[in-house]
């Protein structure tokens, strides 16, 4: 039962929860958001999947992303560190900044760097939740198993 | 133009993309992936008269200013000739891997690595800074070890790769410990500077530094003791074991070495060890390569011994130890990679190396048998190949030493020399004749799958040829190739003049009777390895290193259980404790700032009273709570109380962090204990007794620290800079953001590689075999139409729950 409407939820709330993570990621260089609390909103879109349709349903969908979303969130981090040694030394910010459509943009290292944090916690996420949540499936399962032996036993 | 760091990021930016262009598709990738290392080659090659006459190329980069970090490049005569053999082969070997992988999927990711090992390696004898050679050299460790371990559903090639690495990473930290003595010492960590430095060999930190570098380089050129990782490392596909474990990487280490020669030659430490250590692996390398019949093991044994020459002639400061060695680099690559990449194509073709099962190969491969032939007369040194002047010019050193009246080191080096040469004669003869010429095969013959395409044996056969004419034409660039890279090592110019035929020498007739007892061995070549089959294994470095390992492991084990064997409360509760007697220790040794603790309370608002009341009613309700479910709701209250102090403090980013963790974690919580039906809820009293006191010890703690730390001030306050700063200097209005990815990056980046690191060990968790086993049940319940993937009503969980109170 509480299944079936937490897959509706599931659906529905699953993209627009990556939207505002992805939101709270754009707009993290200049109010409140940024990578890591990003990364964190992207897990909790994760978790609501486990909840809604199990760990291992979960795991089909983003497991395999796990471990290559953290190597590479750290290779881009150390890459935009790296790319300031065109500007002077490792970490120095390099940043482009142009205006279109009367809005003014701008790019730097520092948000590429924002960018390797999100995907290591959310890499990290993903393998925490998938693992834990298989672990209490698993329990749940050992524990049905050993109450029937019980139950056969006493009839 | 900077062409240095440019040939590096070449090199780095086309491993990335030879891997997306899916190289396996097409044999045509052979061309294209020679082309980097084929051009760097020849850039190098017009550098040769530059050079030559004395001038270097030198770029100095700041990596990271403030630590004194640097990017430094110099091309000297040293580099290059190095720098050279490294593209150089490096080009024949891209161009093989494409034939020897061909078709197999994972060809892109192995030019991948190859490409970074490429460019790791090129940058390591380019270095001119201690700390940019380690980097690079680390570089070399880890794309070995991914290299060793290509095919890594085999064990012996992820054992192989592990012990690799372990060894010469661990040997890697004793060099990293010897740099920066060196580097602190002298102020710099500048190589031209440390080498300049006056009096730096007589310095007293000086042997410890040397001794710990050398750790470092005989770990890395598989010296004595520490020779067994490189036969292990023979699981790699051949064109890394060709190109790692022959021609460059294991040469590292005899570079290093060459490198610090002019500043710490004249030590006798520095005489004895390389002396007795080169030597003694020589001999041991040599003499053991005749046992193995596994191609690439007994080339991987001649590697030990030529390593060991090399380490040996590095221990002198004369005219022909330096040329023996410069020769003997430039002959052994052009040499051993030919003789490796021909055991590559005689596996590839016959599904097997073993020469127990190989015979008359010359006749389906007659382009390989003749590349093995040329090779092996250059790896026996008989006229008029390169690898014959190096032997002269190696025996001609220990020679003159004899006759300037050293016999004790003349005599030794002339005695290991000769014995090491005539095994590895025996050795590489046996190699040749029983795979290419005999007509029979001890057991089982394989057959010829398919015969190798021309292009396979190419680059091979190329580098053979360089290798034997090459000594014919050696005057035509003796000095600008040999006498530069000999200038870097002597520190000072010289010209020389070599010649391959010097009349009927002493040395010349040692060397002919090398070989003819070298032959000998070779026709008693069974007698012998059944002799090497007697000796016992168990005091063979491997087994020391093989029981050391264990024994870390064990006592991992043992210590892991005394000190987490315990249920979890009374491990949290040691780690609280802990802290608590840190403050304790604090307040009964008062210093300046405790006192002013109690003068400066203020007095909170109603707003905060009020939130205050929340949290503590909060946590009265998750202790005195009768389920875990509820406990777990009643501390995310607590938490989410925490979250509304950040905001009435406009804090919003912590806030946000605090409620997303604070939401995750009650989540995740709820998630575990909600399916799980927990053991009873109920303890005794003595164990609540103590965890009130835990409880008690820690809000202290807690409230104490949090006090000191608002009414001290140690120096002035950053967050003003910050605050002012951001938008100029980082260019945001979120000062939390800046500081996070901009100010404090490094702090940043330190914690996402501990969070990068925590991920891969999730996933280690969830590859090992208990969680296995729990989902392999969740499976054959859900198969055996057992609820398991509908759990129990929760509302029923519950009230059992709540039952056992």
């Amino acid at each position: 039962m509480i299944e079936i409407y937490l897959r509706l939820v599931d659906k529905i709330l699953t993209p627009v929860i990556f939207l505002i993570a992805i939101f709270l990621f754009l707009r993290g260089h200049d109010m409140p958001g940024g990578g890591f609390i990003a990364g964190l909103v992207a897990a909790s879109a994760i978790e609501l999947t486990i909840l809604a349709r199990g760990a291992q349903a979960t795991r089909d969908r983003y497991g395999p992303w796990a471990v290559p979303l953290a190597g590479a969130g750290l290779t881009i981090a150390v890459g935009a560190a790296l790319l300031g040694m065109y500007n002077g030394g490792f970490f120095r910010s390099i940043w482009l900044e142009f205006s279109m459509a009367g809005e003014k943009l701008k790019f730097g290292t520092p948000q590429l760097f924002d960018l390797g944090v999100m995907f290591v916690v959310v890499g990290m996420a993903i393998t925490y939740l998938l693992r834990l949540g298989e672990a209490a499936e698993a329990a749940v399962t050992e524990q049905t198993r050993l109450e029937r032996q019980r139950e056969d036993r006493h009839r | 133009m900077p062409a240095l760091a440019l040939s590096l990021v070449i090199l780095f930016v086309s491993a990335p993309i030879f891997w997306l262009l899916k190289p396996h598709r097409s044999l045509w990738f052979a061309w294209l992936s020679a082309l980097p290392p084929a051009a760097i080659t020849v850039w190098q090659v017009l550098q040769l008269p530059t050079v030559a006459q004395g001038n270097f190329i030198a770029e100095r980069y700041a990596w990271a200013p403030t630590l004194g970090l640097e990017l430094a490049l110099r091309l000297d005569g040293l580099a290059l000739f190095f720098g050279l053999i490294i593209t150089g082969v490096g080009a024949c070997i891209a161009f093989y891997t494409a034939y020897y992988f061909e078709g197999e999927p994972r060809q892109g990711f192995f030019y991948l690595v190859l490409y970074g090992f490429m460019a790791s390696m090129l940058g390591l004898v380019w270095a001119d800074d201690l700390l940019t050679l380690f980097i690079f050299w680390e570089g070399t460790s880890i794309t070995s070890y991914l290299l060793i371990a290509f095919k890594s559903d085999y064990k012996g090639a992820t054992e192989g790769a592990r012990r690799a690495l372990i060894v010469t990473t661990a040997g890697g930290l004793a060099m990293l410990a010897g740099m920066v003595l060196l580097g602190l010492h002298v102020g710099s960590f500048n190589i031209s500077e440390i080498l300049a430095a006056p009096d730096i060999a007589a310095a007293s930190i000086t042997p410890v530094a040397l001794v710990l570098i050398f750790l470092g380089a005989f770990t890395k050129s598989a010296q004595f003791p520490f020779q067994f990782w490189l036969p292990g490392a023979m699981a790699a596909p051949t064109p890394a074991s060709a190109y790692l474990h022959s021609a460059t990487m294991v040469k590292a280490g005899v570079f290093l070495l060459a490198r610090l020669h002019p500043a710490f030659s004249e030590l006798p430490l520095w005489f004895w060890t390389l002396f007795l250590v080169g030597g003694f692996t020589m001999v041991l390398g040599g003499v053991s390569a005749i046992r193995y019949t596994d191609m690439k093991a007994l080339l991987a044994y001649a590697t030990v011994a030529v390593l060991g020459t090399l380490v040996m002639l590095l221990a002198f400061r004369e005219k022909y130890a330096y040329e023996a060695f410069v020769v003997t680099v430039l002959a052994h690559a052009l040499y051993k990679a030919p003789l490796f990449l021909s055991a590559g194509i005689v596996d590839h073709a016959m599904g097997t190396r073993d020469l127990r099962r190989l015979a008359n190969l010359a006749r389906a491969m007659p382009l390989v048998a003749a590349t093995v032939v040329l090779a092996a007369l250059s790896m026996s040194g008989v006229i008029p190949t390169m690898g014959f002047l190096a032997k002269e010019l190696m025996l001609e050193q220990g020679f003159q030493r004899l006759e300037h009246g050293d016999g004790l080191v003349g005599g030794l080096m002339y005695a290991a020399s000769v014995l090491a040469a005539l095994f590895m004669v025996g050795a590489i003869v046996t190699l040749a004749w029983e795979a290419f010429f005999r007509r029979q095969a001890d057991e089982h013959p394989a057959h010829l799958h398919h015969a190798p395409s021309p292009g396979f044996v190419a680059p091979a056969l190329l580098l053979t040829l360089l290798g034997t004419v090459g000594a014919f034409f050696a005057g035509a660039y003796e000095n600008l190739l040999f006498a530069p890279a000999i200038a870097a090592i002597a520190g000072e110019p010289t010209t020389l003049q070599l010649k391959l035929w010097h009349g009927l020498t002493p040395v010349f007739l040692t060397s002919l009777a090398a070989i003819a007892v070298g032959v000998g061995v070779f026709a008693l070549r069974n007698r012998v390895r059944r002799a090497f089959a007697a000796v016992p294994e168990k005091f063979s470095s491997l087994a020391v290193y093989d029981a050391t390992i264990d024994a870390i492991y064990h006592f991992a084990y043992r210590l892991t259980t005394v000190i987490q064997g315990s249920p979890m409360a009374p491990q949290v509760s040691v780690t609280l404790l802990a802290g608590v007697a840190v403050v304790v220790y604090a307040l009964f040794f008062p210093t300046a700032r405790t006192s002013v603790l109690l003068d400066s309370l203020e007095i909170p608002s109603i707003a905060e009273w009020l939130i205050f009341a929340l949290a503590i009613l909060g946590a009265l309700a998750t202790v005195r709570a009768r389920s875990r479910l509820s406990a777990i709701i009643s501390l995310g209250v607590v938490g989410i109380t925490v979250t509304i102090f950040f905001i009435v403090f406009g804090a919003p980013d912590l806030a946000l962090t605090q409620l997303l963790i604070e939401v995750l974690t009650v989540i995740l919580l709820v998630l575990v204990f909600f399916r799980v039906r927990p053991d009873p809820f109920i303890e005794d009293d003595r164990r609540r007794a103590f965890r009130l006191f835990v409880a008690i010890a820690m809000g202290f703690f807690g409230f104490t620290v949090v006090m000191v730390n608002h009414v001290t001030q140690i120096g002035e306050s950053i967050s003003p800079y910050f605050l002012e700063k951001s938008y100029s200097l980082g260019k945001g209005t979120n000062v939390v953001n800046v500081i996070l990815v901009d100010f404090r990056g490094y702090d940043t980046l330190g914690e996402i590689t501990v969070l990068g690191l925590a991920a891969l060990g999730g996933y280690a968790l969830l590859r090992s075999p208990q969680i296995h086993k729990l989902r392999r049940r969740i499976v054959a319940a859900r198969s055996a139409g057992e609820d398991g993937a509908h759990p129990v009503s929760p509302m029923k969980h519950e009230a059992t729950e709540v039952g056992h109170d």
